[in-house]
């Protein structure tokens, strides 16, 4: 079943220091089926993250269509949730309220907030750090607790922009893990933005290169679940692959 | 006690004895720094004046000033002094408060009237205060309306600047964030907007506030006929230094109330905590 559709998609914008209209992304085509993993990588200024706001529906499409159960994306909203590089936690809002975030703007009473953000934290190994707020936790904590927020709003699509860039090599392994660990017990489509190609190999179904705002070229990533780094690190398969797609996006 | 205002002059070099006492009653030793130097300042006043003979005209020395401020208190003077000038700060105050926050958010949610405004700011900004005591009176006449004017001012430019200032500079990830997670206009703008610029709210009440204190007591001395400023401005026309000299200690403590009562406590319990202290 298809969840996600991108249908010729472009997005043109004015760059005021080029003095030119530049193309972020030019005529992508895509399509992601429900409980899919799908990493998206490129080098930077490929247009990976604009194609993530523009499903996101922070940006409009220049030209195209992105249908999600074939109702067209318009403006953000809870059935995409968004993981940002940058974290995005509310500073002002603990732990629990930053999870519990989601299901307060759909309306639900305080309790069944809470409990849903706790349910959330546990499933991360949080529970600790909920009445925390986002400045007293470590990096890798902080995305943790971005993820989950994500998730506590029961998405449909969960677009993930360069999640793991920030936090350090040792914490974004044991993070990947734990991302496909998590997707296994609750399947949401995912859709993984990176400019790490053994990122892209290890978390994904499929990896989709990118390349001047073109989609170059989509590989299936037939490898086991569930990936652990101690197992894949020396497995020849995801080696060969990660070879593929790096020969692929340095080409691009 | 002598140990710990004695740290107060070396912090650097405190002995264990203090590090132990700060961590036992920080409040304490906290207030003691706070008060030390005052009391330091209060014994080399006396102490100049006696060694000097000072003519009280002048100076007056320690007692004739408490003497004063005990007869402005018992007569009641004091208290209506007082009075007029918190009415006048607190009407004032809450007034442009009211006005600018809704005004700064509203400015700075949209880029292009942020950067047409903020010049324009900037220079009221600066200009708020006492700058407005002469055109004040031209509108309101003596009294009230023209002193509560000047701290309008005072306040209502530098919270509107800050105001408008901390919205644009909260992060966009934040902003789509709560979009993605569902938040429309209004919750956007109660727990994203209004949270997100509130250092810079506070930073701009409290720079308000100073400026408006200042603002009053000039004010006060120029167009009416009670207040603090008033007080000090009647004195010297009877030569009655030591009650212009009482008068100073109580607008000080005044502002130094305020300022650690009220002010500082906001700060701690929002910013701080939320580590955003950085961008205040």
């Amino acid at each position: 079943m298809k969840s996600l559709t991108l249908r010729n998609v472009s997005k043109t914008y004015f760059d005021p220091y080029a003095g030119a209209h530049v193309t972020a992304v030019s005529d992508a085509s895509l399509a992601v089926g429900q409980g899919e993993f799908v990493s998206i990588v490129g080098p930077s200024g490929c247009g990976k993250t604009t194609i993530l706001n523009m499903i996101a529906g922070f940006i409009p499409v220049s030209s195209g269509e992105i249908l999600l159960n074939d109702q067209p994306v318009k403006g953000p909203g809870p059935e995409r949730g968004v993981v940002f590089q940058s974290f995005a936690l509310f500073p002002w809002k603990t732990v629990l309220e930053n999870v519990g975030f989601g299901p307060k703007m759909r309306g639900l009473p305080k309790a069944e907030c809470d409990k849903i953000a706790r349910e959330y934290l546990a499933l991360a190994g949080l529970a600790d750090a909920a009445e925390r707020y986002p400045n007293e936790l470590s990096g890798g904590m902080q995305q943790r607790v971005g993820v989950v927020r994500a998730l506590a709003n029961n998405p449909e699509v969960l677009l993930m922009d360069e999640p793991f860039a920030s936090v350090d090599a040792q914490t974004r392994m044991t993070l990947q893990e734990e991302l496909t660990r998590i997707w296994q017990e609750r399947r949401p489509t995912i859709i993984f933005i990176t400019h790490d190609v053994s990122e892209a190999v290890f978390l994904a179904d499929r990896v989709i290169v990118l390349s001047k705002g073109r989609v170059l070229k989509e590989l299936a990533v037939p490898l086991p679940r569930p990936r652990v780094w101690d197992r894949l690190i020396e497995d020849s398969a995801f080696k060969a692959l990660s070879g593929q797609v790096l020969q692929l996006v340095r080409s691009a | 006690m002598g140990n710990e205002s004695q740290q107060s002059c070396r912090p650097a070099a405190a002995p264990a004895a203090a590090v132990a006492a700060q961590a036992r009653f920080p409040r304490i030793v906290a207030a003691a720094q706070f008060v030390a130097p005052l009391l330091f300042l209060l014994l080399l006043w006396e102490l100049v004046v006696r060694a000097f003979g000072v003519s009280p005209r002048i100076f007056p020395d320690v007692e004739a000033v408490a003497r004063a401020g005990w007869e402005t208190i018992q007569d009641g003077t004091l208290v209506r002094h007082i009075g007029a000038s918190l009415g006048r700060v607190a009407v004032g105050t809450v007034l442009a408060i009211a006005i600018s926050i809704p005004l700064g958010v509203a400015m700075g949610l949209s880029p292009v009237v942020s950067s047409f405004l903020t010049p324009l700011f900037r220079f009221f900004s600066v200009l708020a205060g006492i700058a407005w005591i002469p055109i004040a009176t031209l509108w309101f006449g003596y009294g009230f309306g023209a002193i509560t004017f000047v701290i309008f001012n005072a306040v209502f430019f530098v919270v509107a600047y800050n105001t408008l200032l901390g919205v644009a500079r909260i992060p966009m990830p934040l902003r789509q964030a709560a979009a993605a997670l569902g938040a429309g206009g209004w919750s956007m703008l109660t727990q994203v907007i209004l949270p997100g610029a509130l250092p810079n709210i506070v930073t701009g009440v409290r720079t308000g506030l100073g400026f408006a204190w200042r603002g009053l007591i000039a004010a006060e001395m120029i167009a009416t006929n009670v207040g603090l400023g008033y007080m000090l401005f009647l004195a010297r026309d009877f030569y009655r230094t030591e009650v212009i000299v009482f008068g100073m200690i109580v607008i000080g403590i005044l502002w130094l109330l305020i300022d650690r009562l009220l002010l500082a406590p906001l700060e701690r319990a929002t910013i701080e905590r939320w580590g955003l202290v950085d961008r205040a």
